[in-house]
Formats: structure tokens, C-alpha cells, sequence
């Protein structure tokens, strides 16, 4: 039978192609994801493993609390190195500085694509021996080594000039050497520079303090037993870990956020590219079943049993799935190798190891092509096993009509209905976030096959609204299309349903993508009365002297920082803490109170607050409450809630006053300043102003609210273009899938076409025929996608309604949907209509 | 092997009735179809096959010629290339004066669109459209003006007015080909080529179609090319060209059923 189903396929290489590619795409998307994560991860463990393969123990600071971020401690006090070198069997010590800013070469700000940039105070040790391609590590201060990834890009030598930014300000520097970090030049884009151990200090504010000690074992020392002698003889805040233990921490760190955003991310496109897939296979065996409908009557009559004809076609479906899967597979591995492309083209970028083909790529990528193929052509096998024998001897390509078809209606409904529960249960159920979404995307499959098995009703008169002005404009060619996208309408719902599921998504994410930037607008707009904003572009600290750099400037009338630091509000859930000056702020500022007034401001003191209600909500508290917070440091505040007020994109948290602000935070950490110019003046001008004044610190971006509103607008729209390029795969598959339709609607009706063309027809009016069959085909798909994704949205958009997203139609966009789906229609019509268009006439005419 | 086919095909005398020439008649004044040493090969080598080897051929304006012929005769490849579906492997064909065999695509679709009309077998109606779409559609694919009156006389010489809104399903097989015969007619063609219109057809159905077909000839002056292998088809044609092995055999005019057997007969047995 394997061989029977292989020759079939063979017989119909196109279809088999067609078919086939549709679901390798969706099997490539996935085990491309594997192949790239696991290469990713792999290529930070070797990273972490050999920056501490001469490392034996670490001490860091603990964390005080959970989900506290990384890099945001005290760091432990700088003559613990004497404590630790004085442990029994240590050989050396070697402590160091870390901290996070920016550099400038040449008055420019060196972008990272988002990695850190991230600075150590270096010395020559034998612990993380140095790595120097050229000049020296630093020894004066002022003096910077750079890793040879910036040198490179930068054109930097020992000599050159560079910039320091952090929040202590703008330092002048000199690079005195280049290196790479554990054998690599980069390190995912990331930007790595060794400083003096007393610049590092200075610059980030920790004077007397250090981040972490590394300790060399003696000879024959375990390092663990070292590591328990170590942890006995320092205080209890301290983390005295093994090197490998250090290693394998921070490895897993970084699996973790690959497992827990990037994977899944990926995944759940490549997921949404497979379940695409499987409509055109199933689309596709149905068709194929009931045009061999005579050649399984003729098995049958021969004595072919049932179980023998559903066996021929699931053999043709595991043999295809088994091509689909293995071709999917491997071109996973071009799927890895793209993306790892994009991201380094963007300058991410992301270590990763050598090809790694896991098993657990191979048997996933096998299961979900095979199990996904045979599951699609189950119902259309089954539906050719009641093909009665006697049809071998009728004319006609009829099929019987499926039990279940009277059921067709209810079953819509069943499905219909259990999707909604499903997205109900997701939505507003309990249970764990990755549960939640899993139900949640459960559902929405669900409503789409309910969308697909419905839409077979409505095709029929959708096509004919639809062809009604192709017939105004082409008499012919209109006409026919139009009666041909009706002559099949389960088949047309089939094909249309293919490319709704993958615009459905893209509109649920553009109406999304809208609510939140018309959310942001509109909350930007109620509450911002400054004229500039200062700011960071990547979401980075900017120097802490910058408020008092713009108050001096002529023209302006006020000026407020926007400090903020982590704190744990409650056990387990962090908070943001915004300082603001609570008298200032008014003039720059309007709250948008739910309870509480302006009032509040005033009675901030040292141990008032308000708080963004959001954040209310998950502290559960409202005005006249307290929350307790506990910074970093360890110093605890019972905060009485005076207000609470709307802001779901800049104060998110809880907003104390500066006095508050400075007995909680040690450092003030400013992440944005807000000015307004003098009424009268010119703002421009001032704002040049602004600019000249903070010239020395290009990190801080100098923008009038209107371009800050913009540019946040386009980093929602750069979002946005990364999503629907993963999607674009989904509305290419199902191109496929009318491709597929089409052909085998134009293998159907030779005949006709030959007729056709005998009484006068071109081979042009043949052309737009299926061209015109094809844009109906794709524009009920659109709209039904169109009308499933706003649905989508609007479901999100009202169980997030306190979230800051609102609901909102981008209309231009969806007319753009619309019009990319003509564009898939025409483009998947090139082949059939030439195909149609090049049939022979008089074989068309002889033919049976 | 070449050589032995041209054996076969050899001209001989064959008894036949007296309204019958042997070979053809070419040289008609007013010739719609002028056909000159046609031949047509399919495959080659060991598989070559001389379906026509030089067939010449006037058909007249207005007049109503069956082709007739036993299988493989050739009488459906000839008729092919009469109507410019097919091309001949030599020879010409002239159309209403117009050469077709060298004509380009879009040509010899312009050719089908204004200068002929077709009567298949089975399958001559688009099961999309109704009988009254059916009808009009080659002058809808032409992009032609509908004359009324014009569709209005050929719906009355069918006898199809209460059917005009029928599906072809909805039609018995008699009325479809009526409806083709009204659609070959409507775009007023030079030559109405039909191919065994009434094969699929019950003899009195088929006389609907084969009297209806003689009236386009007599009453709007149609000239009719009919290729068939009935005997009481052919008898309702001014001429009657009978094909043996790829060439005319005889050249006759009307004939009855008893003659047009005897002719058959006579073909069958030297064959």
C-alpha cells in the first residue's frame, strides 16, 4: 500500500509539491526554533563556562527578593577580599566592579540593538587571565579597554579618545587596550569594557564597595569544600557559589528567558503556520477523494475492503507527512541560520555554537509533520471509503454526502461555542499564566475551524456580492469566476479559511498594536504638560545632574526628574518606586486621579504616596491603605496610599515624593526629565537650548513631547513589523493552499475550458478567470480573517480594559489587509491561469 | 513501413450511386472552406499515423456538407482542422478566404470568436450559466453588442422560450443541444461545424436537432459542416463527403438512407 500511495503521489507531482511545502513550512518554522535556541544556548554556555574555568568559588551579594534584577544590588564592601583571602586553601582572590552605561565615539552613542553595555573594573589576575589582542589593560584612571568587537566597529585603537556614560555623568576616557571575552570577540552584541577598579567605583556610585569576589582553590582544594569554608567565614548576605555552579547559574538564567519568551514566541507562529497547513492538506485530500472518486469505487468492486481504501490514502498521508516532515527539518536548519542573520544584521549579536541538531529537534519535527498530515486526511479518507462500488460505473464526481453534512450547522456551533468557553476560561480563569494562553489559543483555534466549517454557508452569496462588480468591469471572465467560486463552496470556504486564520492573527495584532498606541496617545496627552522630554532611547538610565543641567538653561520655566528603582511592595511581587518633586510636578504634569486630587502632592512628605491603579490592584490597596516597600539595600518604608490615578505607560508604579524618594535610594537613578519652556518664548529654540546644554551626554535624547510621542508610536510599529514578518509565513502557506485548489479547479473543469476557448475564448479572458476566482477566494478569506481578528482584539482589548488598552480599528490598515489579500490572490493565480490558459483544446474536447 | 501505408491508402474504384464522384470536387465558385492537400501525421517512427494524406476540398456558402467516414477514417481530424483547432502536418485551409493553418494564437482565437461556431457531441453548454447565457456567450466573450431581435428569432427557430432560465442540468438532452445549435448560431458564423451533435441522442430528440440544423440552412442560409457516422444524420445533407483511410472517397450529393448505406457498406468491405 506504501507503494500504491507513493506511485499516487508521484503521479501528481504538483499537488504533491503544493501540498507537501505547506506543511514543511509550518514543520521548518518549528524546528528552526529549536535548532536556534538550542544554538543559542549552547553558545552561552560555552561562553559562561570558560570565563570561569579559572575560577573556583564567587561571592555576590544575595538577592533581597524575588525577581529582583539582575545588577541592581550593593555589591558587597570592598575589604571582604582581606576575609576571603584569609580562608584556608584559598590560592588567590580577585575582586571587581561592575556597572551598566554607555559609551560615545565621536559624539555618538553606540548602539547595541538592545544588549547591554556593560563595564568591569579589570586588573591583571590569573583567575580570568586577560585576553589582550592589543595594548594593556587599564592602569590609570581615565584609562578604558575596549572588547574587539567595538574596536572593530569603531575603528578604535589604543589612543583613541572615548566617551563613559553612567549616572554619575559623562567621563572622558582613553582606550589603552582591546580584548576578547572568553575566547569570543562579542558577546551577543553586548558591549564590554575593562576600567580601573577605582573609575568603576566612582562611576557607579560605589565607592569602598565591590560586585563580586572570585577565588582561586590551592592545589588539591575542592571547590566546593572551599566554597563552604568561604560561606562560613562571610556574612549571611553574601552567595558563595562554585565556579561551575556560577557558570551553570548563569547559563540557566539565560535559558530560562530563552525558554520562557523567545522559544514559545517562536514556536506558537510556527504553530499557527502548521495549523494552516493543516487545512490545505485537508482541503486538499478532500479534493483529491472525491476526484478519484470512480478509481475507489473501482478498487471496491474489485473486492477492495473498506479498511484497505481508508489505508490507501492515510499511506499516501504518512508518506507525505514523512517527506513534509524530514524536507521541514532540514530546512529548519535555514530557518536558524536566517534568523541568527537577522539579528546580527540588527546588531544582535546572539552567540550561538555550531549547527546543534538535537534529537528532541528530529522527533518533534517528525511527530508534528506526520501526526498533523494523517490527521488532516482522516475525514476525507474516511469519506472515501463509502464510495459505494457501483459509482465506478456513473458518470459524475459527486460525492456522497457526509453523514454528518445535515449536522454541519450544530457542529459550527458545538465548536463555536466550546471556543468561546475555552477563550472565556483563558481570559478570565484561574490558573498560571502559560496554562491561561494555552486555553486561551485553544479557543481561538477552536472559533477558527467553527469560522471554517460555518463559512461554507455564506461563501456562496459572499462570492456572488463580491463577483458582482468583476462582472460589471469583465462580462466574461467576471461572470465565470464569479459562478465558479460558487460551484464548491465548501471547498472555496476551505481555501479562504487557510488564510484567514493567518490575517486573523495579523488584524488581532494590529487592532492590539492601535489600542496601545492610541492608549498611549491619549494617556500621553491627558497627563503630560511639559514641552521636552529627556530621555534615553533604549529605556537606559540617563545621568542623574541632568535636571539641574536643563534648570539653568534661559527659557525654560520647570523642570522635573523621573527617578525610579525597583522595590518589593509586597512578598514575591515587585514594584516600581517613581520620586518626583512633588511641588514642581504640577507644572509639568496632570494627574489623572480615580481617587484622590492635586492635593495629595502636597502631603507626599517622606512617607505618602499614590499609586497607578493598576499596580493598586495587584498590591491590593486602595487610597488610605499602606504598602510596605523594601528597596535593594534592605531599607523598608510602610508608604500611606493618598491617591491612586491612571498612567498605564510612564508612572506605572507607586509615585512617592523626592524626600520619600531619597530616605528609601541611596543613588537616584533617573530615567527621564520632563521640562516646559517659559510661556512666550520660542520653543524651538529652546530646545536647542536643552540640547546644547546636554551635548555632553548624547545618551540623554533631547525631544519635544511630540517626538517622544512618535518615536514610542514607532517602536510599537518596528514591534509590529518584527510580528508580521513571523506571520507573513502563515499567508504564504496558505497561498499555497488556493494554488492548490486552483489547479486542481482548472484540472476539473479541461472541458469546460477547452469549450470555452473553441467558441472564442483568449487565452487573456482565460487567464483572468481563474485570476478573478482566485481574488475572491483570498477576499473572503481577509474578511472572514478580518472579522475574526477585530473579534479577537475586542475580546483582549475589554478583559485588558484597565491595562491601558483600549479598543481601536486602524481602518487604513485593514484596508491595506485587504489589499495584500488581492495581491495574494493574484499572485496565487499565475500558475493554474497559466496552466488553464495553455490547455489544448481539442484534447479538452476529446477528453473522455 | 512509410511505403506500405501509401500501399493501403492507394486510390481504387469503388461502385457507388450515380450522385456520387469518386475523389473530390474542388474549383466551387463560392467556397467558404477551401481545403488544398491536407495531411496530418500524428507521432513518429514505428508509431506514425497518417490520420489524412492530402485531402482537397471546397465547401460552398450556404450549403449543409456531412462528413462521413468508418472510424479512423479521419473525419474528425479533418473537421479539427477545417475549424482551426488543429494543424495540418501539410496543406492549407482557407476560411471565408482568410489562410488559417499558419495562423498565430490570438489569431485563430479571433478566427473561432467571429468565423465559426461548434456543436460538440456531449459537454456544449457552460453548466454555470442558464440557456439564455449559453446562447449569448460567444458574442459576450467577443465583447459584441447583443442584437435582440437577432437572439429573439434564434430562441423562436430553437423552440426554447419557456426554458430560457434553465440550468443545462435542468435541460433533457435534446434541448441542451439546442441550445448549443442557437449558441453556434448567434455570433453568425461563416461555418457551423458540428460533431456528431446527435451521438448522445435518442432518434427523435436527435431529429429535433437535425431538423433545426436543416432549417438554419434553408430559412438563414448556414452553411454546415457535419461530421457523423449515422446514416439518417447524413441524409439531411445537401452533399455528403465520405472519408476512407485518411482521403475523400467519393464526393456525393443528396443521398437517401438505402444509398448512404450502400456507400458505407461498400467502403467497409474493401477495407
Amino acid at each position: 500500500m506504501i507503494r500504491v500511495a507513493w506511485r499516487s503521489l508521484r503521479s501528481h507531482k504538483l499537488r504533491t509539491v503544493l501540498t507537501t511545502v505547506a506543511i514543511l513550512l509550518g514543520v521548518a518554522m518549528i524546528s528552526g526554533t529549536y535548532v536556534l535556541t538550542d544554538q543559542i544556548d549552547r553558545g552561552f554556555r560555552e561562553i559562561f563556562t570558560d570565563a570561569y574555568r579559572g575560577t573556583d568559588v564567587t561571592v555576590t551579594r544575595k538577592a533581597r527578593f524575588a525577581g529582583q534584577l539582575v545588577g541592581a544590588t550593593e555589591g558587597l564592601p570592598q575589604d571582604m577580599v582581606e576575609q576571603v583571602r584569609a580562608v584556608d586553601g584559598v590560592e588567590q582572590v580577585y575582586g571587581y566592579a561592575t556597572g551598566m552605561g554607555a559609551v560615545v565615539v565621536r559624539g555618538e552613542v553606540v548602539q547595541t540593538g538592545g544588549a547591554p553595555t556593560l563595564f568591569f573594573s579589570y586588573s591583571p589576575n590569573d583567575l580570568t587571565p586577560p585576553d589582550y589582542v592589543r595594548g594593556r589593560p587599564p592602569e590609570e584612571p581615565g584609562e578604558v579597554a575596549v572588547i574587539q568587537k567595538l574596536a572593530t566597529d569603531e575603528r578604535l585603537q589604543p589612543g583613541s579618545p572615548i566617551t563613559v556614560v553612567t549616572d554619575d555623568g559623562a567621563h572622558e576616557a582613553t582606550v589603552c587596550g582591546v580584548f576578547r571575552f572568553a575566547a569570543q570577540s562579542s558577546l551577543g552584541g553586548s558591549i564590554l569594557v575593562h576600567t580601573t577598579l577605582s573609575d568603576a567605583q566612582r562611576w557607579f556610585g560605589m565607592a569602598g564597595r565591590i560586585s563580586e569576589i572570585d577565588v582561586r582553590a590551592e592545589a588539591g582544594v575542592s571547590a566546593a569544600g572551599l566554597a563552604a569554608r568561604i560561606r562560613a567565614a562571610l556574612p549571611a548576605y553574601t552567595e558563595v557559589k562554585t565556579g561551575a555552579q556560577a557558570a551553570a547559574d548563569q547559563t540557566k538564567a539565560l535559558s530560562d528567558a530563552i525558554g520562557t519568551f523567545l522559544r514559545p514566541v517562536l514556536l506558537s507562529f510556527g504553530g499557527i503556520a502548521v495549523f494552516v497547513g493543516a487545512f490545505i492538506i485537508f482541503n486538499a485530500f478532500s479534493m483529491t477523494v472525491a476526484q478519484r472518486r470512480r478509481e475507489f469505487a473501482l478498487l471496491r468492486a474489485l473486492g477492495a475492503s473498506r479498511s484497505q481504501v481508508l489505508w490507501s490514502i492515510t499511506a499516501e498521508a504518512l508518506v507525505m507527512g514523512v517527506l513534509a516532515s524530514t524536507a521541514g527539518l532540514f530546512a529548519g536548519l535555514g530557518v536558524a541560520a536566517a534568523v541568527n542573520q537577522v539579528f546580527r544584521s540588527g546588531g544582535f549579536d546572539i552567540p550561538h555554537s555550531g549547527l546543534v541538531l538535537q534529537p528532541r529537534t528530529i522527533v518533534i519535527a517528525l511527530v508534528v509533520g506526520v501526526v498533523v498530515t494523517m490527521l488532516s486526511a482522516v475525514a476525507p479518507a474516511l469519506r472515501a471509503t463509502r464510495v459505494p462500488p457501483v459509482a465506478a460505473l456513473q458518470e459524475g464526481a459527486e460525492l456522497p454526502r457526509s453523514r454528518l453534512t445535515r449536522l454541519t450547522p450544530a457542529l459550527a456551533a458545538v465548536v463555536a461555542v466550546l471556543g468561546a468557553l475555552l477563550i472565556a476560561g483563558g481570559m478570565y480563569g484561574g490558573g498560571s499564566t502559560l496554562v491561561r494562553l494555552a486555553t486561551t489559543a485553544a479557543g481561538a483555534l477552536s472559533v477558527f475551524v467553527a469560522v471554517a466549517i460555518a463559512s461554507r454557508s455564506f461563501v456562496g452569496p459572499l462570492a456572488a456580492w463580491l463577483g458582482w462588480p468583476l462582472q460589471k468591469v469583465s462580462p466574461v471572465s467576471g461572470r465565470l469566476a464569479r459562478d465558479n467560486s460558487r460551484r464548491n463552496p465548501g471547498r472555496t470556504a476551505l481555501t479562504a479559511a487557510a488564510l484567514m486564520i493567518g490575517l486573523a492573527v495579523v488584524v488581532f495584532v494590529a487592532v492590539l498594536a492601535q489600542g496601545l498606541k492610541s492608549s498611549f496617545i491619549d494617556s500621553f496627552d491627558r497627563t503630560v504638560r511639559a514641552d521636552y522630554i529627556i530621555a534615553s532611547t533604549n529605556y537606559m538610565t540617563i545621568p542623574s545632574d541632568t535636571e539641574r543641567r536643563i534648570e539653568s538653561v534661559p527659557g525654560v520655566e520647570a523642570v522635573v526628574s523621573l527617578d525610579a528603582q525597583q522595590v518589593e511592595a509586597k512578598d514575591g511581587v515587585t514594584a516600581v518606586v517613581w520620586g518626583i518633586d512633588p511641588v514642581a510636578i504640577g507644572r509639568v504634569w496632570s494627574f489623572d486621579w480615580i481617587s484622590g486630587d492635586d492635593a495629595a502632592l502636597a502631603e507626599l512628605g517622606r512617607r505618602g504616596a499614590v499609586i497607578e491603579e493598576q499596580t493598586a490592584a495587584s498590591l491590593g490597596v486602595k487610597r488610605g491603605g499602606i504598602v510596605r516597600v523594601t528597596t535593594v539595600e534592605g531599607r523598608r518604608a510602610d508608604l500611606k496610599v493618598l491617591g491612586t490615578y491612571r498612567d498605564p505607560m510612564i508612572l506605572n508604579g507607586i509615585t512617592v515624593g523626592m524626600a520619600g524618594y531619597d530616605a528609601l535610594f541611596p543613588k537616584s537613578q533617573t530615567f527621564m526629565v520632563v521640562a516646559k519652556a517659559r510661556p512666550g518664548v520660542d520653543v524651538g529654540a529652546t530646545q536647542r537650548a536643552i540640547e546644547t546644554a546636554m551635548a555632553s551626554v548624547p545618551t540623554a535624547k533631547v525631544r519635544s513631547t511630540d517626538e517622544y510621542k512618535e518615536s514610542t508610536v514607532d517602536l510599537v510599529n518596528q514591534l509590529l513589523t518584527l510580528v508580521y514578518g513571523l506571520l507573513a509565513l502563515s499567508v504564504v502557506i496558505s497561498l499555497f493552499g488556493i494554488v492548490n485548489t486552483l489547479v486542481l479547479a482548472v484540472y476539473e473543469r479541461t472541458r469546460e475550458i477547452g469549450l470555452l476557448r473553441a467558441i472564442g475564448m483568449s487565452r487573456a479572458q482565460v487567464r483572468a478567470t481563474v485570476r478573478y476566482e482566485s481574488v475572491i477566494t483570498s477576499i473572503i478569506g481577509a474578511l472572514m480573517g478580518i472579522v475574526v481578528g477585530v473579534v479577537f482584539a475586542w475580546v483582549v482589548t475589554t478583559r485588558f480594559a484597565g491595562q491601558g488598552i483600549v479598543f481601536s480599528i486602524p481602518g487604513a490598515q485593514l484596508a491595506a489587509f485587504l489589499l495584500l489579500a488581492v495581491v495574494v490572490g493574484v499572485v496565487a493565480a499565475i500558475l493554474p491561469a497559466r496552466r488553464a490558459a495553455r490547455i489544448d483544446i481539442l484534447a479538452a474536447i476529446q477528453y473522455e | 513501413m512509410s511505403d506500405d501505408a501509401d500501399v493501403t491508402i492507394a486510390p481504387r474504384p469503388d461502385p457507388a450511386p450515380a450522385a456520387c464522384g469518386a475523389g473530390t470536387t474542388i474549383g466551387l465558385s463560392d467556397a467558404v472552406v477551401q481545403a488544398r492537400g491536407v495531411e496530418r501525421e500524428y507521432g513518429q517512427g514505428d508509431a506514425l499515423v497518417r490520420a489524412l494524406v492530402g485531402v482537397d476540398l471546397d465547401l460552398e456558402r450556404g450549403a449543409y456538407t456531412a462528413i462521413m467516414g468508418p472510424s479512423g477514417s479521419g473525419k474528425s481530424t479533418l473537421m479539427h482542422i477545417l475549424a482551426g483547432l488543429d494543424r495540418p502536418t501539410a496543406g492549407s485551409v482557407r476560411i471565408d478566404g482568410e489562410e488559417i493553418t499558419r495562423l498565430k494564437e490570438r489569431a485563430l482565437t479571433r478566427l473561432r470568436r467571429d468565423k465559426i461556431g461548434f456543436i460538440f457531441q456531449t459537454f456544449n453548454l457552460l453548466p454555470t450559466l442558464n440557456a439564455a447565457e449559453n446562447i449569448t456567450l460567444p458574442l459576450t466573450i467577443a465583447g459584441r453588442r447583443i442584437d435582440r431581435e437577432w437572439v429573439g428569432q434564434l430562441i423562436e427557430t430553437v423552440e426554447l422560450g419557456d426554458r430560457l432560465k434553465h440550468k443545462p442540468a435542468e435541460l433533457s438532452g435534446g434541448q441542451q443541444q439546442r441550445v448549443a445549435v442557437a449558441r453556434a448560431l448567434a455570433s453568425r458564423p461563416a461555418v457551423l461545424f458540428a460533431d456528431e451533435p446527435t451521438g448522445n441522442l435518442d432518434s427523435r430528440t436527435g431529429e429535433e436537432v437535425l431538423g433545426l440544423l436543416r432549417r438554419s440552412c434553408d430559412e438563414l442560409g448556414q452553411t454546415i459542416v457535419m461530421v457523423t457516422h449515422d446514416a439518417h444524420a447524413a441524409g439531411h445533407a445537401d452533399r455528403i463527403v465520405f472519408l476512407k483511410d485518411g482521403a475523400v472517397a467519393h464526393d456525393c450529393g443528396r443521398l437517401d438512407r438505402d444509398e448512404i448505406y450502400e456507400v458505407v457498406k461498400s467502403l467497409e468491405d474493401v477495407g
